[in-house]
């Protein structure tokens, strides 16, 4: 038994060594590596190796590049030296392929006695590998399924990689070690913000941190790299902006940021291990007591009503300005709110989605919907008034002179009512938006004066008292 | 022997983090606050075997903390965990990074990192098993070509049983994704420290029982909260709580990790390819601690002894937290209940409602009136959730209706539809429009034994008027309500007189 441990310790050293010779470094084959990550999935890898070239012509093999590395933006350069070609093989090594390209060659053909165990060791020729497995020995031809017998390979055929490789053929004028600059676009980055935001509502603070998360799933780590980030998207991208949600607006304060053109970057101050199906975050935002204020939002469509009633979003909106903010840009990312309970402990209130946001803007957040601030609206009526009664409310126009007078007698007035009430120990002040009076439209009448926002949408801003109502109504001419 | 020893201590790569490596293996206490399924209805049942709701786990773990660099690996977090949520407060030092490794320990995963390694091959063929030594060439994608003595082979072929066998394990592969942090510490120090984050896999859901008593006039309301839990991991004497309301939420959970599975096969022929997408793996079983079934039961028996241990409710913002009074165990894959509110004598109205059209004809919907204030015996905030209506019968308590309370404020009213009428059918009959006027005559009719409250809504035209009626007319949601009693055995009758849309006339 001992006899036989040490046997088997010597094969496996034997065997070591010669893997040994193969990859030159035992972790990784990289060498000082800079990763630029953007937004949507892309980021530049440069990686700086030392390289001996042979003088003239010779292949060069890029072991652990991105296993998502785009072949078509690889470039190279290495002083003194040419590129000849760049080859990207992912013929990748495997028992089909391995097959494959032994056919018409000779193998050894090791049989075992089902029975016994007994080995018999023959040699052969791979005749086909098609559906099945033909080989010749001597003069007999067998399908290798029915021999119960396994194959055994002298070498490991070209071209076959045991993982996609990036091979260069370089020409160098000289012998001799240099540095050799690799740089390509891979797949699998990614990076966004994540924010902490813990809002005292009685004080009208919030504490805002502001991380962030980068995500490597390209199937190869990358240790003690230089990480810079992007805040932006490469190619071009639409930003939603037709959403039925309140907004705030685009600040014109520059941070105190590096800039490469339009955007921020964002670089992680140490040399850091970007792990292959790792998520990692870096802090770069803390910032405690900066002003932020709850207001309610509720959009009503056209001549939209509910038999039951309806909840305020809960709308938590502050400023990233320098003055009275949090004084810095804001990459795109997933704000948490958290508020103490009673007992002090953090809860989770609800979170929202900011896009890209320049510094001096005003951010609003929509973090859920309210339990105890709810809203009925009503459609009361909807009745046809002449062309008299058009001409009478032609002063109450929302949208200044639209076209001309159209020769129809009739028009519409719709009657709202909106309930709103308020369960909470404290006044709710709510911004109710009636949509929907794009065209030529009169509110005639209306129980508060409201706001007209856009020439669809009207405003109006109410304080419901504590555990209390209020009866809000509208009277709105349209000509359909 | 002495080689074997030293050739696995050599394939153990040392971590790649600098800084002492601190394991804090499980929370000394433990909150767990959940949330409802966010696009889950109030009436429908929690999917148990995904469960699609999420938590705020927070944590509190005493730690040991060097002076120094450190990297404290935080375990027995739960599975769901959502990495980017995960807060860490209490440590002496700023929290310089968070890792979440997710490189999972597989059979593929350590097939991987053996590459070009050597390994042991176990082969038992009829003769018996040997070992021999071996290097992995092929990557797992294309699994497996090994090097050995005879030369290159493919593993598990020609009559051999194959095995691989590993000398140690290589840096980076985490038994479950773990979470870490890296900080600095300028003296050793003993610290508590909190950890909170967001998990996927738990619910919760409010069930009411409304068990009526004679009369129909007032009923005795009692609601438990079910909550749930799909992560493997136990939170043991936790304070637990759920919450009521909406916020918003739309993370996107993500699917199940790739399989980490590596089998040797002896593929040497070229098979069609493997399908892009992997079947979705069954979902687990859930250990039911407490069926609903059972819970109904309890809820159903007409007499109980002691009023159970209810939830305390408190304000949250704008959504309200129901807290468990004692710690309990949030055990993985089960489910457990606590009352939400045992209320007596609660008032209530029982309604027969229908909406009229001229030329239809209905069965009214039965309807529960409550208005959720103190002076009808509620007043508190109800979270939505699914309702049944029981009557009493002989001894049993019997289901009579079912459905759905949306989330309602204190002083709030609320109509829930329990069941269609059998015995209380509305028809019309309608003239055809002429002149702009036409004339319905709507019928109620009422097969019980006792006399109900009937409320019918009159579906007009967009614009009409009602001219005339027989009977005085309310309104409710912006239509005309005729409101009535119907007589045991009995009917009432309503004539009324739509007018068609017209510019008044001057």
């Amino acid at each position: 038994m001992m006899n036989k441990a040490l046997w088997i310790g010597v094969g496996v050293m034997a065997l070591a060594s010669a893997a040994q010779a193969q990859t030159a470094k035992p972790d990784s084959a990289q060498g000082e590596v800079s990763l630029t990550i953007y937004n949507n999935d892309l980021a530049l890898v440069q990686d700086k190796r030392e390289l001996t070239l042979p003088a003239g012509r010779s292949a060069q093999e890029f072991a652990d590049v991105s296993a998502q590395i785009r072949p078509e933006t690889v470039t190279l350069s290495a002083p003194g030296a040419g590129v000849v070609e760049q080859n990207f093989d992912y013929d990748l090594l495997s028992p089909e392929r391995l097959v494959d390209k032994g056919v018409g060659q000779g193998v050894t053909i090791i049989r075992t006695n089902p029975g016994t165990g007994a080995e018999t060791v023959e040699h052969g020729i791979i005749l086909a590998n098609n559906g099945g497995t033909l080989v010749q020995i001597g003069n007999r031809i067998e399908v290798l399924a029915d021999m119960h017998a396994r194959l055994v390979f002298d070498k490991l055929p070209d071209g076959l990689k045991a993982r996609p490789t990036l091979s260069v053929t370089l020409d160098a004028a000289q012998v001799g070690k240099r540095p050799v600059n690799l740089s390509y676009l891979s797949r699998g980055f990614g990076w966004k913000a994540d924010y902490v935001a813990l809002f005292d509502e009685g004080a009208g603070k919030i504490d805002v941190q502001g991380w962030i998360t980068l995500k490597n799933t390209t199937g190869t780590s990358f240790p003690h790299a230089k990480v810079l980030l992007v805040a932006g998207t490469v190619g071009t991208s639409d930003e939603d902006s037709s959403e039925s949600r309140p907004r705030g607006f685009a600040g014109t304060e520059a941070a105190d940021r590096e800039q490469v053109g339009d955007f921020y970057v964002y670089p992680i101050k140490a040399r850091t291990t970007v792990a292959n199906a790792q998520q990692k975050q870096v802090s770069f935002l803390d910032v405690k007591g900066a002003p932020a204020a709850k207001t309610y939002y509720y959009r009503n469509g056209w001549l939209a009503g509910h038999d039951d009633a309806q909840s305020f979003a809960t709308v938590l909106s502050f400023s990233n300005a320098r003055n009275g903010g949090l004084g810095d840009a804001l990459p795109a990312g997933t704000v948490r709110v958290y508020m103490r309970d009673a007992q002090g402990n953090p809860q989770f209130v609800g979170e929202d989605q900011i896009g890209h946001t320049p510094m001096g803007s005003t951010l609003v957040l929509k973090t859920g919907e309210a339990f105890d601030v709810k809203i009925k609206p009503t459609v009361d009526k909807r009745e046809k008034i002449d062309s008299a009664e058009w001409e009478r409310v032609a002063r109450y126009r929302v949208n200044g002179k639209v076209g001309v007078l159209e020769a129809a007698k009739t028009y519409w007035r719709t009657h709202m009512t909106y309930r709103l009430t308020n369960a909470r120990a404290v006044p709710a002040t709510v911004e109710v938006v009636q949509a929907g009076l794009g065209g030529d439209t009169r509110v005639s009448a209306e129980s508060q004066p409201g706001t007209q926002r856009s020439a669809d949408e009207r405003v109006w801003k109410v304080t419901i008292p504590a555990q209390g109502e209020v009866v809000l109504t509208a009277q709105i001419d349209t000509r359909y | 022997m002495m080689r074997w020893v030293w050739l696995g201590a050599a394939l153990l790569a040392a971590p790649l983090q600098a800084g002492e490596v601190v394991t804090s293996p499980a929370p000394g206490k433990v909150a767990v606050t959940i949330y409802r399924a966010p696009q889950r209805p109030a009436d429908e049942p929690m999917a148990l075997g995904w469960l699609g709701g999420y938590a705020l786990i927070t944590e509190t773990r005493e730690v040991s903390i060097p002076a120094g660099e450190a990297e404290i690996r935080f375990e027995g977090v739960a599975a769901g965990m959502l990495p980017e949520s995960a807060i860490v407060t209490g440590l002496p030092g700023d929290v310089a990074e968070k890792n979440l490794d997710a490189d999972l320990l597989s059979p593929r995963n350590l097939y991987a990192r053996a590459f070009g390694r050597p390994v042991v091959l176990r082969r038992t063929d009829a003769g018996g098993t040997h070992e021999e030594a071996a290097i992995i060439r092929s990557g797992p994608d294309g699994a497996a070509v090994l090097q050995t003595k005879a030369g290159f082979e493919i593993a598990n072929c020609g009559g051999l049983s194959d095995a691989l066998a590993y000398q140690g394990l290589p840096a980076g592969l985490n038994a479950r994704p773990t979470l870490s942090v890296a900080t600095q510490s300028p003296r050793a120090v003993r610290a508590l420290v909190q950890l909170s984050y967001l998990a996927w896999g738990f619910d919760w859901q409010a069930h009411y029982v409304l068990a009526m008593r004679p009369g129909a006039r007032e009923a005795d309301l009692t609601a438990w909260v079910t909550l749930a839990s799909s992560d493997a991991t136990s939170f043991s004497q936790a304070k637990a709580a759920v919450v009521g309301g909406k916020p918003h939420f739309d993370e996107v959970r993500e699917g199940w990790p790739e399989s980490g599975e590596m089998e040797l096969t002896c593929q040497i022929t070229h098979m069609p390819p493997p399908p892009a997408m992997k079947p979705a793996p069954p979902p687990p079983v859930i250990a039911t601690l407490a069926a609903p079934a059972v819970m109904a039961m309890r809820a159903f028996s007409v007499e109980k002894a002691l009023a159970p241990v209810v939830v305390s409710q408190e304000a949250l913002g704008d959504l309200k937290l129901y807290r468990v009074p004692m710690p309990t165990t949030v055990a993985a894959h089960a489910q457990k209940q606590v009352a939400l509110l045992d209320a007596r004598r609660v008032k209530l109205a029982l309604i027969h409602g229908a909406d009229i059209t001229p030329g239809g004809s209905a069965q009214a919907q039965i309807k529960l009136r409550l208005h959720n204030r103190k002076a009808d015996g509620l007043g508190l905030a109800l979270p939505a959730g699914k309702l049944t209506v029981v009557q009493p019968l002989g001894d049993a308590a019997i289901p009579v209706g079912e459905g759905r309370l949306d989330d309602k404020a204190e002083g709030e009213e609320a109509t829930i539809a329990i069941a269609a009428s059998t015995q209380v059918r509305i028809k019309t009959i309608a003239t055809p429009w002429q002149d702009g006027v036409r004339r319905t005559i709507a019928t109620v009719t009422n097969a019980n034994r006792w006399p109900v409250h009937f409320e019918g809504r009159l579906r007009i035209v967009q614009g009409a008027s009602v001219e005339r009626s027989s009977t005085p007319l309310s309104r409710r949601d912006g239509l005309p309500l005729w409101s009535v009693t119907v007589p045991a055995h009995g009917k009432a009758v309503l004539t009324y007189t739509e007018r068609e849309p017209n510019p008044p006339r001057r």
